[in-house]
């Protein structure tokens, strides 16, 4: 089964948006799931967070950061994917909150902003804040992509204050959370800034549902790769979640093991870059 | 007999300096004349234990006789009709505790090299674009298989011969289970495993990658469409120590490291992108084939020492002897009667060490064996720089957690009767999924048996 690329478009100069047909994933996700791609014969398996799902296409948000997102950057409109696996994942249940936060920093985490306030906002009795941080204006992503058309409070914060609000969404929340009461946060993102996110909202008593990036090969319960510790107990990342009760996280152990093969990654792309003359 | 009979046909294989540098396959396979001559030892025994013993009951004997005679297409259809995949079963079944245990031969001399010459057969086969020829009836039923591991194989094949309308769902994106994702190529060559497989889709069953059932297909949905299910979604998810320090890094579970090198071909990054790191210093905890095949592919990977940590000895060891033998004379060292308490990290978060206790065998336990007991206050350390845990696997909770009507075992295994139908009506289970971790014979076999369950109850007898 062919996935075709159908658009792709650059968000800022590191992201890009690509859409490609997975009538598969399209039809059965909901929002919170998760897809896994391999771009080519050869390559990974990389799980992806997904924007939006469609006529039987889905779309991403990547980040120009290793090597299979800098192939697969080259590719164009009209050339195919190898696999487009899922819907993955355990999302959480699309039901009345009350005040629903969604907060991000990260283009992961962006397109799960977007997917979850869009469900979160249907649904009656919802009131959904957004906030999306992005370092400077320049790096901003082009209107259409963000959730302020699909929440109800919509904050836009840029870390050196050249658009929005000055600071990180952690900051923007600090005062937030002082004026006003929210039932629930969910974030996505910076894996430190969920970590700071957890310390903040722990002594309000707000549940806060994070997503965690961890290695996955398989994504499907197989390799234990993706395990974190919760409360101490063991669960896995690709069936477990990947969104679960930052409260209870162990975030030590998730940035930790994150950067077992960061050397490999390293490699991985010089080897691309020898091979292809890429820059 | 004649002395030269009494021993086999040596099997030629790559020499350790060699292979210990390449996933190329360790035996070499028997050319034709050396097939015939192993074949001509066999007595041909009015018994024939060798066919009692095996799982799918192959007529081994039959088999060997006309390999005996050169006539290798007659030797390979016999094979193929009780067994799908004669040249990858001929490679991974134990033949030392089943056929070739109870062979005739073997009382007085070497047993006739059952295993070695069933993949001859296979890969002469292949080789030579031989094949059975089929005539199918088809019939209008539909079959849904669940996994395409050895038992789904098997039921596939059968089914399908019998004119069913099979389609596969296999979750991950290459077909073939732990034959592509647990057994590494130096054993199990791909290109064997995918010819193999081609053959699935040449008598038309339909294989669906990718295909999650639990996650982007559920049990319901297959119910309605389908008239029956096999469920061969195998032992896939691992099993941890709950000692402390797991968190670490440069700890693995066996499938971790096996899916990485043989699924993803970590072996040949960076060619291929999905990478692995493997130290120095290597620890395999656990003494079966799995751990056999960690310990090996760690060589490969350039580590300089690598240690099978197993709280028994070396006699109880499950491995199939080949596997021992050749990870033996790769260099692998076998520590016996020590037991793992906790593994020790550094301030970089690697791991750098595994704390072991002493063991000593006490009375035999249920399983036969004798029970290893810690000695007291035995404990020490040995430097570590990747340890890897083969202490077995448990049935996929992803597909079992969805299916919560589906009655299963404490631990895990799904409970069928004696026709392997589960308590669901027209839903049967074999293979890993029943018996939590046994051999790819005896998941064909119980591909086998469900196929014919299935048949009965599809023509309502």
């Amino acid at each position: 089964m062919p996935h075709r690329i159908t658009r792709k478009e650059d968000l800022n100069t590191m992201d890009y948006l690509i859409e490609v047909e997975a009538p598969m994933v399209a039809e059965r996700f909901r929002p919170g799931n998760f897809t896994v791609l391999i771009t080519v014969p050869q390559g990974e398996r990389i799980p992806m967070s997904i924007q939006k799902a469609e006529d039987g296409k889905i779309t991403m948000f990547i980040k120009r950061l290793g090597k299979t997102s800098i192939e697969l950057d080259g590719f164009e409109v009209g050339d195919s994917l190898e696999s487009v696996i899922g819907p993955l994942g355990n999302p959480p249940e699309i039901k009345r909150y009350g005040k629903v936060v969604f907060a991000s920093d990260l283009v992961c985490g962006h397109a799960e902003n977007y997917a979850l306030c869009k469900a979160l906002q249907k649904i009656d009795g919802n009131h959904v804040i957004s906030i999306q941080t992005f370092p400077t204006k320049d790096d901003v992503y082009p209107t259409e992509e963000l959730s302020e058309a699909v929440c109800d409070e919509y904050y836009l914060t840029t870390l050196d204050g050249s658009r929005g609000i000055k600071g990180h969404y952690n900051d923007l929340l600090r005062d937030l959370l002082y004026q006003e009461k929210v039932d629930i946060i969910f974030a996505g993102g910076d894996i430190p800034a969920l970590r700071d996110l957890s310390k903040l909202t722990e002594p309000y008593d707000i549940p806060t549902i994070v997503t965690v990036r961890q290695i996955m090969i398989d994504a499907t319960g197989m390799c234990g790769s993706c395990r974190v510790f919760i409360d101490g107990e063991m669960k896995l990342t690709c069936i477990d979640g990947p969104m679960f009760d930052a409260h209870k996280l162990d975030f030590k152990d998730i940035i930790n093991r994150l950067s077992m093969f960061k050397k490999k990654e390293v490699e991985a792309m010089e080897y691309y870059k020898s091979k292809t003359g890429a820059r | 007999m004649k002395e030269a009979d009494r021993i086999r046909v040596p099997m030629r294989e790559q020499p350790v300096k060699d292979r210990v540098k390449n996933f190329d396959s360790v035996p070499l396979g028997y050319s034709e004349e050396e097939a015939m001559a192993e074949a001509r030892r066999c007595i041909q025994c009015k018994d024939r234990p060798c066919m009692m013993r095996c799982p799918v009951n192959m007529k081994i004997s039959a088999m060997i006789e006309t390999i005996a005679e050169g006539n290798f297409k007659e030797a390979y259809l016999i094979a193929k009709e009780d067994n799908p995949i004669p040249a990858i079963s001929g490679r991974v079944c134990p033949q030392e505790s089943q056929c070739e245990a109870v062979c005739t031969m073997g009382k007085k001399a070497d047993a006739i090299n059952i295993g070695k010459l069933e993949a001859f057969i296979g890969d002469w086969a292949m080789r030579n674009g031989v094949t059975e020829e089929l005539h199918i009836d088809e019939k209008d039923k539909k079959v849904a298989v669940i996994g395409s591991g050895p038992a789904g194989i098997s039921c596939a094949v059968d089914l399908r011969k019998l004119g069913y309308q099979v389609t596969m769902f296999e979750a991950l994106h290459v077909a073939g289970g732990v034959l592509q994702y647990g057994i590494p190529a130096f054993r199990l060559p791909k290109d064997i495993v995918d010819c193999e497989l081609s053959y699935l889709l040449k008598i038309g069953v339909d294989v669906r990658l990718n295909h999650i059932v639990g996650q982007n297909v559920m049990l319901d949905e297959l119910r309605r469409e389908f008239d029956a299910i096999f469920v061969g979604t195998g032992a896939g998810a691992p099993r941890f120590l709950n000692i402390e320090g797991e968190e670490l890094m440069g700890i693995y579970s066996a499938n971790e490291f096996l899916i990485r090198v043989n699924l993803m071909k970590a072996y040949d990054f960076p060619e291929h992108d999905t990478p692995i790191v493997c130290g120095a210093r290597v620890g395999v905890m656990g003494a079966g084939n799995v751990a056999m095949d960690v310990a090996r592919c760690a060589v490969r990977l350039g580590a300089e020492e690598v240690y099978i940590l197993y709280r028994r000895t070396k006699r109880e060891s499950p491995a199939r002897e080949e596997e021992l033998r050749h990870a033996l004379e790769e260099g692998v060292v076998f520590v016996e009667l020590v037991n793992p308490t906790r593994l020790l990290g550094g301030d970089d978060g690697w791991v750098k060490g595994i704390e072991l206790a002493r063991m000593k065998l006490g009375e035999p336990d249920s399983s036969g064996r004798p029970r290893p007991v810690m000695i007291e206050g035995s404990e020490f350390i040995m430097e570590l720089d990747t340890v890897v845990n083969a202490l077995g696997t448990v049935p996929n909770r992803l597909f079992l957690g969805r299916t919560p009507e589906l009655e299963t075992t404490g631990w895990g295994a799904i409970k069928v009767d004696e026709n392997l139908m589960t308590n669901i009506e027209g839903v049967f289970a074999g293979g890993d999924s029943t018996s939590g971790g046994a051999t790819v014979i005896q998941a064909l076999g119980e591909g086998r048996a469900a196929a014919a369950s299935i048949h009965n109850y599809l023509s309502g007898r």
